[in-house]
């Protein structure tokens, strides 16, 4: 896997090293920006802005680029060369996912450092008390929102190998892939989370507290329900690509 | 003989097309191998099977006793007439990568291939010419020592030059214990090659034999005798 993955850093770093590079630059820009005294709260308050966004966008484009990862073996000429090589289809699935766990990885650090000493420059107390109460209850939510990203590039991956299992041609696949996709959203919905949902809500009701229950009250169980289904997905789009698929 | 490819009533659909129809084909070791026939004939599908990248609807195939999968394609060098290589590679990268990925793959014969087809390593493969590429992906599929050598069109929209540059280098990497099977249209240049071929048409194989018998008993060359078939 380590070969393939060093092949998966190869074919982008580039672009790796530019969008992280952007981002830090973008962080000291604005941290020099609210250095200044001339600045007064408000400006503090738009470079945090800024930065949000700046970091939402760099989110955004490893998204895109973890489902591209594999999208583009699946649908390009490269296919043939990724294909033929003689690797089980969970260390080609494995090399993506990890290049992605890293990006991610990067993002959150430069994203939480910058973000943290950006806050830091706000001069309200409750500021100061909400960096404080990060207490344990962050943990299963880090978790949550981990599992849940790694459950929805899986998710476009199945269904992207799906689509290249049923059909060969590039006509139709994107419309095949984007109904497998939200299919498996309403499933996965309806079968796998909602009996979880409802027996949240049944006991938030039994002690008297219940207010907006959603997945991310789930703590440790609705991680646990999590990794369940990004196993099941990572071994199903694993084995479609290793036995199935028409490239 | 042993057998290194076996394929039984092979069949392939796409929707309602019949790319390869009931196909039987037996390849054995130490032979050069054509499946001649018009474009769109089902040449590529039966390579593309055998390489592991399609699956079949119906029938049987197997590589070494083998079904397709990750056994096979470590024993399979496979040329596709696509131009696959990952575009940010150099032609050095393209080396690496083979050497990296593929336990068979001989650094030293690629290096003096590259030589003899005038590649130079720094070159980028997106600046190669059709030629050039053409040269390349030969050089790599050729500098593997596998067992079985699945070659799709190796001439196809390649230079005269480029032609017999191709052609003496499938020749110098015949080995006794290797099988090379080439699709192409292009016969007149690899007839001097095939020890047997397959004339493959709408799906199904409409000829096959040994290649000089079959020049002896039709009395022409295989070129000829398949524009008088097609």
């Amino acid at each position: 896997m380590m070969t393939l993955l060093k092949y998966e850093i190869y074919r982008r770093w580039r672009w790796l090293v530019l969008r992280y590079v952007a981002l830090i630059i973008i962080g000291i820009i604005l941290l020099n920006r609210v250095a200044s005294p001339a600045y007064q709260n408000e400006f503090i308050g738009e470079s945090i802005g800024k930065f949000i966004f700046a970091s939402l966008v760099i989110f955004i484009i490893v998204i895109v680029e973890g489902i591209n990862m594999l999208k583009e073996d699946l649908f390009e000429e490269c296919g043939y060369l990724t294909f033929t090589i003689p690797k089980k289809g969970r260390t080609v699935l494995a090399s993506k996912l990890v290049l992605l766990f890293l990006q991610l990885s990067f993002w959150t650090m430069i994203s939480i450092g910058f973000g943290s000493i950006l806050f830091s420059k706000l001069p309200y107390p409750e500021i100061v008390q909400i960096e404080t109460q990060i207490n344990f209850y962050l943990f299963p939510t880090v978790l949550f929102i981990l599992t849940a990203f790694f459950n929805f590039v899986l998710m476009v991956h199945f269904s992207l190998t799906l689509t290249k299992t049923l059909l060969v041609n590039k006509r139709y696949s994107s419309l095949l892939s984007t109904g497998i996709f939200f299919f498996l959203i309403y499933f996965i919905e309806k079968v796998y989370y909602g009996p979880f949902l409802n027996q949240l809500n049944h006991v938030s009701i039994e002690i008297g507290s219940r207010s907006n229950i959603n997945l991310l009250s789930g703590g440790y169980p609705a991680v646990f329900l999590n990794i369940i289904l990004t196993a099941i997905f990572f071994t199903a789009t694993a084995y479609l690509l290793e036995n199935k698929i028409n490239i | 003989m042993e057998q290194i490819l076996k394929a039984t009533q092979l069949s392939k659909y796409f929707y309602q097309k019949k790319a390869l129809n009931k196909v039987d084909i037996n390849i054995e070791k130490g032979n050069i191998y054509g499946i001649l026939g018009p474009n769109g004939g089902g040449k590529s599908t039966f390579l593309k099977i055998a390489a592991g990248l399609l699956k079949p609807s119906q029938g049987e195939i197997t590589i070494d006793n083998k079904k397709p999968g990750v056994y096979t394609k470590s024993i399979i060098s496979y040329l596709p007439e696509t131009n696959y290589l990952y575009k940010w590679m150099k032609i050095k990268d393209a080396l690496n990568f083979f050497k990296d990925l593929y336990a068979d793959f001989d650094t030293e014969r690629a290096r003096e291939s590259l030589k003899f087809m005038e590649l130079e390593e720094e070159e980028k493969v997106t600046s190669l010419s059709k030629g050039m590429m053409g040269r390349l992906k030969l050089t790599l599929a050729l500098s593997r020592k596998a067992k079985l050598y699945l070659l799709d069109e190796p001439l196809n929209g390649i230079d005269p030059i480029s032609r017999e540059k191709i052609i003496t280098s499938i020749l110098d990497s015949y080995s006794e214990k290797a099988s090379i099977l080439i699709c192409s249209h292009l016969i007149y240049y690899i007839e001097k090659l095939l020890d047997y071929v397959f004339f493959l048409s709408e799906g199904r194989i409409i000829l096959s034999g040994n290649a000089e018998e079959l020049r002896n008993k039709r009395g022409m060359s295989i070129d000829k005798l398949f524009q008088e078939v097609f």
